[in-house]
């Protein structure tokens, strides 16, 4: 019995080992510029933004294949193999590492420090506040229009007064824009009305209490827990006769009533060409100040707003994307 | 190659507290504790918080060992003294710790690279300047797991050591021998959860980043790495309980590193250190139990 | 001296299944007795190990010591004075401890158990001479974790480790029970011999009316809170087992009336 042990454990350390020198083998021709891209998760928006950046990379004239190659790794939204997939590129040398959303970008830029390498980052609300806006690091900012959709809101519904979001509060893109939105929503009128939950579990508790409080709507960040149970939220709202307005095109293709939201195909495209600028050389990431998205896209669910009984007033219906 | 594996290892070491931490409270007092979800960021806030305030990155340390025996003591206190279940006070503090480090640390602290971490101030720089970042970090890491081993094992022979492993093996013994359980306990949980939270304090340095929600998951890390180390080693009984969950941890995070390597999904990874997790114990011939209780 | 004064014991208080086991119970053992008890199921015979061990609160009443009481003090204070046997051989022992570390913690009671080091290495003469006074072949087996001994081994060990440090009561709850005939033999004479080398005051509780009448200075049996037959001294030497076998089974067929009421 122990002999066989041992046995099991040397093919076990066997493997492991190999699955080591298969890594480093991956790195053989030295032409290509290797790319890491680290997302924390996989996600509709997530993805959209790495798929904008190779999109990005492809504009600015570099082919996967001939010009650059990619290593892709998730971390399925666990902070400590983010820090495992960042060390993993240093390990490997890669020329650049694309970092989408905060705890993939931090864990990175940490591992990176030793051999300077570039990050380039997406999907950070706040890189002033992550302390990403110095140093060999750069990238784009998904801070939500919340003027915008302040703005929205107002025209879908001009009786309305308070506008209920639910956040969780360990999420610091959340809590920065809940703080923009508290800034901004006298002068639109609104009163906002946040609950904090600290898990997925309680968003549609949440909700439950934010309809009962008697919100005229609520209103969706990119937050992570309660966009993963938006249906069931819909379901509630629905039931309740107040229209939901989402964040992005993802959100209002589920059933929201409108959103100002960003394009992340586009934010990723516009971080995919500032990899690109430093890969050929052209500007240093310290060059390069990190980019907040001025564009953003107005989105309807026709649909959505007809079962509510709400009209789509003139000057939305003209810009906005259906859908 | 070399730099995978070393930096395998430091994130082997660096855990391996946490592995101290779980050894001591599942595997030694048999105590269930939930804890660790929270005292683990806990000790990273305190430290993220003092960093930033331009404190001295050793005395950080300290900070969070002081920080997590005061979450262990709370733990104790309200199962001993309030007579909550083990595994529900343990739930009560890492809840109400979750609410606490986001009143200290914020959702998220980053620490800029200009301030000095113990893996970059004078005196670390002084004694290992000459090894680049990754090897310093290697160093720093495998002194302070290693300090804190011997600490350890020396604990665990003195009186008071003795009866805190009487204590899991037989609470009984412990009334026997005139002393109160209770207190027994809750020192046990004290000295795991300063550890633990010292294993995020020494992320925090490494990452330079404090999030709400890098306690997840660490219970269920430590008790792998605790019963891998365990379960490996049991035939050799002069390997130390403490040095087994060391190499249980640098397992761990071995595994995940090939995986990683081997381009396997990261929606997999927890499925592969599932199967991991299975294959040790298959094949150690032990089912579990014995270990929680050993 | 022992002295158990109106212990009432209830049992549910309050509830549909409220039972008074003790109402005005008293007793008291005089230094250096050795007191069998025996008594069916449910006579409280093992609840009044408990009440004297601070194990089982009561509802009225107070345990003393040497006239001070004690009825106050958590068991762990208590059991600076009190040694105590279970049943179960693996209640008295750490079983992942060695032998060595078992005595070394038992060797200290009562003292501070601080950082400075378990085992004494200087002491480990100590441990062996008493280990092979129990006659039991455990003196080479001081590095033995206490899991891999014999029931009879560990029982015979828990009993040094209860009397090691000087105590004034040794409490045995049917400290034999657990263990096959033969080895139940060894014991009880181990015990015997114990308490008469560090003349200590002993209370045992059993089920074996031999051992009971066997051993010990005085002999109690007990019925549903009660002391039903309380002999000591010449009265208990003259006793003979159809006496306490006839009054036994009297009580046995007492407790099946009760049952059928």
């Amino acid at each position: 019995m122990k002999k066989l042990n041992f046995k099991k454990l040397g093919c076990f350390a066997l493997a492991l080992s190999m699955g080591l020198s298969l890594s480093a083998c991956t790195k053989a021709e030295s032409k290509p510029y290797v790319i890491g891209i680290s997302q924390y998760g996989e996600h509709a928006s997530l993805d959209n933004c790495r798929e904008g950046f190779l999109l990005g990379l492809e504009e600015a004239g570099l082919k996967e294949g001939e010009d650059f190659t990619v290593i892709y790794q998730n971390a399925a939204f666990d902070d400590n193999i983010a820090i495992q997939i960042g060390q993993s590129f240093s390990a490997e040398n890669v020329d650049l590492m694309c970092a989408i959303a905060t705890p993939s970008a931090t864990a990175c830029y940490a591992a990176a420090e030793d051999k300077d390498i570039p990050v380039i980052f997406t999907a950070i609300t706040d890189p002033e506040a992550a302390h990403l806006d110095s140093g060999n690091v750069t990238g784009t900012s998904d801070k939500l229009p919340v003027e915008a959709q302040l703005d929205l809101i107002r025209k879908m519904q001009p009786e309305a007064k308070t506008i209920g979001i639910i956040y969780t509060t360990s999420e610091p893109n959340s809590v920065s824009a809940i703080a923009e939105y508290e800034e901004k929503a006298e002068a639109y009128g609104f009163t906002i009305e946040t609950l904090g939950v600290s898990a997925q579990s309680e968003v549609t508790q949440a909700a439950d209490t934010l309809i009962s409080r008697g919100v005229d709507c609520l209103s969706n960040l990119t937050d992570n827990n309660v966009v993963g149970v938006l249906a069931s939220i819909l379901e509630k709202t629905g039931e309740a006769g107040i229209p939901v307005y989402g964040s992005e095109v993802e959100q209002v293709k589920i059933g929201c009533a409108a959103a100002a939201g960003i394009d992340y195909i586009k934010l990723g495209k516009q971080t995919g060409a500032m990899a690109a600028k430093v890969l050929k050389d052209e500007a240093t990431c310290k060059e390069i100040p990190f980019e907040t998205i001025s564009e953003y896209g107005v989105y309807v669910n026709r649909e959505a707003c007809g079962t509510l009984g709400m009209e789509i007033p003139e000057d939305i219906a003209a810009v906005a994307i259906e859908s | 190659m070399l730099e995978m594996v070393v930096s395998t290892l430091t994130q082997g070491l660096i855990y391996a507290f946490i592995a101290y931490g779980v050894y001591i409270t599942y595997s030694i007092l048999d105590f269930p504790d939930l804890t660790t979800d929270g005292s683990f960021p806990l000790g990273a806030a305190v430290t993220a918080v003092l960093l930033s305030k331009g404190c001295d990155p050793y005395l950080t340390l300290a900070a969070a060992l002081l920080a997590g025996a005061l979450a262990g003591f709370f733990t104790g206190f309200i199962h001993v003294k309030l007579h909550i279940r083990d595994l529900l006070a343990g739930i009560i503090t890492m809840t109400a710790l979750f609410s606490i480090n986001l009143q200290i640390g914020g959702s998220n602290l980053i620490i800029p690279r200009t301030t000095d971490t113990i893996f970059s101030a004078a005196p670390t720089m002084a004694v290992f300047g000459g090894l680049s970042l990754l090897y310093r970090k290697l160093i720093v890491v495998c002194l302070l797991a290693l300090i804190f081993k011997i600490l350890l094992d020396l604990y665990f022979s003195t009186k008071s050591g003795l009866l805190l492993r009487a204590a899991g093996d037989n609470a009984n013994l412990v009334t026997a021998l005139a002393q109160d359980k209770g207190r027994v306990k809750i020192l046990g949980l004290v000295i795991s959860n300063s550890l633990i939270a010292l294993a995020g304090a020494i992320v925090c340095h490494e990452q330079r980043s404090f999030s709400a929600t890098m306690g997840t998951g660490q219970v269920v890390f430590g008790l792998a790495s605790v019963i891998i180390g365990i379960s490996l080693f049991r035939k050799l009984s002069f390997v130390r309980g403490t040095t087994a969950v060391i190499i249980g941890s640098i397992l761990y995070k071995a595994c995940i590193s090939a995986a990683l390597s081997l381009g396997l999904p990261a929606n997999l990874l927890k499925l592969v250190t599932a199967v991991l997790f299975l294959l040790v114990l298959v094949f150690s011939g032990r089912r579990g139990e014995e270990i929680i209780r050993a | 001296m022992l002295e158990i004064k109106n212990v009432t014991k209830i049992f549910n208080s309050g509830e549909a299944t409220e039972h008074r086991l003790f109402q005005d119970f008293e007793l008291s053992v005089e230094d250096g007795e050795f007191v069998s008890v025996v008594g069916g199921n449910g006579s409280g015979k093992t609840s009044l190990l408990n009440i004297i061990c601070g194990n089982l609160p009561i509802e009225r009443g107070d345990v003393l010591i040497d006239g001070k009481s004690i009825a106050k003090e958590k068991d762990f204070v208590r059991c600076r004075r009190i040694g105590r046997v279970h049943q179960n051989p693996a209640m008295g022992t750490a079983p992942n401890l060695t032998v060595l570390e078992n005595l070394s913690l038992a060797n200290n009671k009562g003292k501070r158990f601080g950082l400075s080091f378990g085992i004494n290495r200087r002491r480990k003469g100590f441990y062996c001479e008493q280990l092979a006074d129990l006659g039991l072949g455990l003196e080479d087996k001081l590095d033995v974790k206490m899991g891999a001994l014999s029931g009879g081994q560990r029982q015979a060990i828990s009993l040094l480790m209860a009397s090691l440090t000087p105590i004034d009561f040794l409490v045995l709850d049917e400290h034999t029970a657990a263990l096959d005939p033969k080895t139940a033999e060894v014991i009880m004479l181990l015990t015997d011999r114990l308490i008469r080398e560090k003349k200590l005051t002993a209370i045992m509780v059993t089920h074996n009316l031999r051992y009971a009448l066997e051993y010990g200075s005085r002999l109690i049996m007990m019925d549903r809170g009660t002391v039903v037959l309380d002999k000591k001294g010449d009265e208990k030497a003259r006793l003979c087992s159809d006496e306490v076998f006839e009054e036994f089974n009297k009580m046995s067929i007492r407790v099946s009336d009760g049952e059928l009421n």
